[in-house]
């Protein structure tokens, strides 16, 4: 059984009251535990969508074609309320952006320790599991510091604890790289692989970067909305 | 902590917001400090009826100071009435001519024989230094000040002070009482008709005989005997007087009281609306820049309950600085006023721990009020929609 199984998964955004933009249109996707999933394509293609419907934050639309399923570990996703689907992403999902995302008030610390609290640890162990995820991807000195303090790469470093903390069943990453130079893209990028090798951790990350793309088993490619290719890679082949 | 800092991102604005509300409290703070003393008056103005029946001139018109004596044949006609346990003839007479503060209690002179309420009278008054006047002291030069009064003169015991125009001699001061007593020079009955015989027109007073008149006369029910019908009696008696009991002040002065209570409550509504006002706008433009990281928060499983008591909490934070900053503001108004105003007897403030915890308390709810509309709505945000908020 695959960790995270969507069909016939379709969203329409009414972008005025005359017009519309289908960003998906029918797409039907499964995960399998341990899986390191790319997701590619063109702008508009419908990638970040699909990642945002795989990540609870937006639900797939029901009130036109055929009835949209999306199970997470068997389990129907689609008519979950807002509380329980904000409840699913703070326990079991990871989330990593592009622009890092971190709250420019909270030090890196106290940012991951968020993340935690929301997951349900009591402040104690929010504070130790903070700090574990900060030392796993390298930012143990750098704890204290506020965003503003920290280059792109330790931001992104620092959002990856954070969505690490929880130990989450599916970690999602919407362009981790897309921000960063070659040097630090590739850290991330290694971190990422790394994760997925030691600790099995399920990923889906969103890239338009092949070479993004090619350090993943599997890439999906979007056009228009809709799964245009689906192929596993020659190192996992 | 976290709240602070949240707090501190935009510190002139939330000053400003801060500044509204302190403002706001400022003002409740001090008239309501203004308003316990009045209603404190008040009630000792009431308290000091209770159990009596002042009897005084028909035409005088009631409370304060008689300025058209009554003849002291009525008090001997009154002693004989049914229900009647004392009288306590009195003579009051302005300290001076001039009232300038008619606000704070007048200052006054009284003469009354000393004894004569036989011991009725409810506040028993008590010597700070010196003594009380005695029986004995009829025909004699001697007063007893009120502490207010004392101070105000600079004088002490066996000093000599000047009352219109008549040099008596200190022989004790009052204890404080906070009331009327605090500004009152007490003298033999005798003294004071004399004093009061000189502040008549001349062919007014030359037609008087001192001995045998009294500003107004206190009357003491026996014990069960009812007022009003004591009161009754004493108005069946002689036309030319009227009489007051409790019941009558309470009526009179009562409306007094709902006016200033009326303009205290509006300070609070007022206060209420702009502090109200200004706390929604900062929240809502604190919201408006946040609402990344209110995005940030949503998507990584905060839920809206938390959203929504984060910013409430910010809120009330704002309400709980500008009340403590209000309140402080306001008691270093009511402090620095009473202390002036000690010098002329005139004491407008009184600030009770009740007024100081209803106005932090207030100003607190006032602003987390004030803060769920604009959380609610950050709460609403589309978590994705948020975090793409430029």
């Amino acid at each position: 059984m695959p960790l995270l199984e969507g069909r016939n998964l379709r969203k329409t955004y009414q972008l005025s009251r005359r017009n519309s933009l289908d960003a998906l249109r029918g797409v039907d996707v499964a995960i399998d535990a341990g899986e390191m999933v790319a997701i590619m394509g063109p702008s508009g293609s419908g990638k970040s969508t699909l990642m945002h419907i795989l990540g609870l934050l937006h639900a797939p639309d029901t009130n036109h074609g055929p009835a949209p399923e999306l199970r997470f570990d068997g389990e129907d996703m689609t008519r979950l309320s807002d509380s329980a689907r904000t409840r699913m992403r703070a326990g079991s999902m990871g989330f990593v952006f592009q622009s890092f995302n971190l709250v420019p008030t909270l030090t890196a610390l106290e940012n991951v320790m968020l993340a935690a609290n929301y997951g349900g640890m009591s402040s104690k162990d929010a504070r130790r599991a903070a700090g574990e995820a900060l030392s796993w991807v390298g930012l143990a000195e750098r704890a204290d510091h506020r965003p503003m303090e920290l280059s792109g790469g330790e931001q992104q470093r620092a959002a990856l604890a954070r969505a690490l903390v929880n130990k989450p069943r599916l970690l999602l990453a919407d362009e981790p790289t897309g921000n960063l130079d070659s040097a630090r893209s590739a850290e991330v990028l290694a971190l990422l692989r790394r994760l997925n090798a030691e600790r099995g951790q399920t990923t889906v990350l969103v890239t338009h970067d092949p070479a993004v793309a090619a350090s993943t088993d599997r890439t999906i490619h979007m056009r228009d909305g809709l799964v245009e290719s689906d192929q596993l890679l020659a190192h996992v082949a | 902590m976290t709240l602070l800092r949240n707090l501190a991102r935009r510190r002139l604005r939330t000053t400003l917001t801060i500044l509204g509300i302190t403002i706001g409290i400022w003002a409740l703070v001090v008239f309501s400090a203004m308003a316990n003393k009045i209603n404190a008056l008040v009630d000792s103005g009431s308290d000091y009826y209770v159990g009596k029946v002042i009897v005084s001139d028909a035409s005088s018109g009631g409370i304060g100071v008689g300025t058209v004596p009554i003849d002291l044949a009525v008090a001997d006609e009154i002693r004989g009435l049914d229900g009647v346990a004392a009288v306590d003839p009195q003579v009051q007479v302005p300290f001076e001519d001039v009232e300038f503060a008619a606000f704070g209690m007048p200052k006054i002179i009284v003469g009354a024989v000393a004894g004569a309420d036989q011991g009725l009278a409810r506040s028993a008054l008590e010597p700070a230094q010196g003594r009380l006047l005695a029986a004995d002291d009829e025909g004699s030069l001697v007063t007893v000040l009120g502490s207010d009064l004392a101070r105000e003169l600079g004088s002490g015991i066996g000093d000599a002070v000047v009352l219109r125009g008549v040099t008596f001699e200190v022989v004790g001061i009052l204890q404080p009482t906070l009331t009327a007593p605090d500004s009152t020079a007490m003298v033999p009955l005798a003294a004071a008709q004399d004093l009061f015989i000189e502040t008549l027109p001349p062919k007014l007073g030359a037609a008087l005989i001192p001995s045998e008149l009294a500003s107004q006369v206190i009357v003491y029910p026996a014990a069960g005997a009812d007022d009003a019908a004591v009161a009754a009696r004493i108005d069946a008696l002689d036309a030319k007087v009227s009489t007051m009991t409790s019941a009558d002040f309470d009526q009179q002065v009562g409306s007094t009281t709902l006016i200033f209570n009326a303009i205290i409550i509006g300070v609070a509504v007022i206060s209420l609306v702009v502090g109200g006002l200004s706390v929604i706008n900062t929240m809502a433009m604190s919201v408006t820049e946040r609402t990344r990281e209110i995005g940030i928060k949503r998507a990584i499983g905060g839920s809206r309950r938390r959203i929504i008591r984060e910013l409430v909490a910010e809120a009330g934070v704002i309400g709980v600085i500008g009340g403590l900053t209000g309140l402080a503001l306001g008691a270093v108004v009511v402090v620095l006023a009473n202390e002036l105003g000690r010098e002329s007897g005139t004491i407008l403030f009184d600030l009770t721990p009740v007024t100081a915890i209803f106005a932090v308390a207030f100003s607190t709810i006032l602003g987390m009020f004030a803060g769920i509309v604009p959380a609610w709505s950050a709460a609403r945000l589309d978590p994705v929609a948020a975090l793409r908020y430029e």
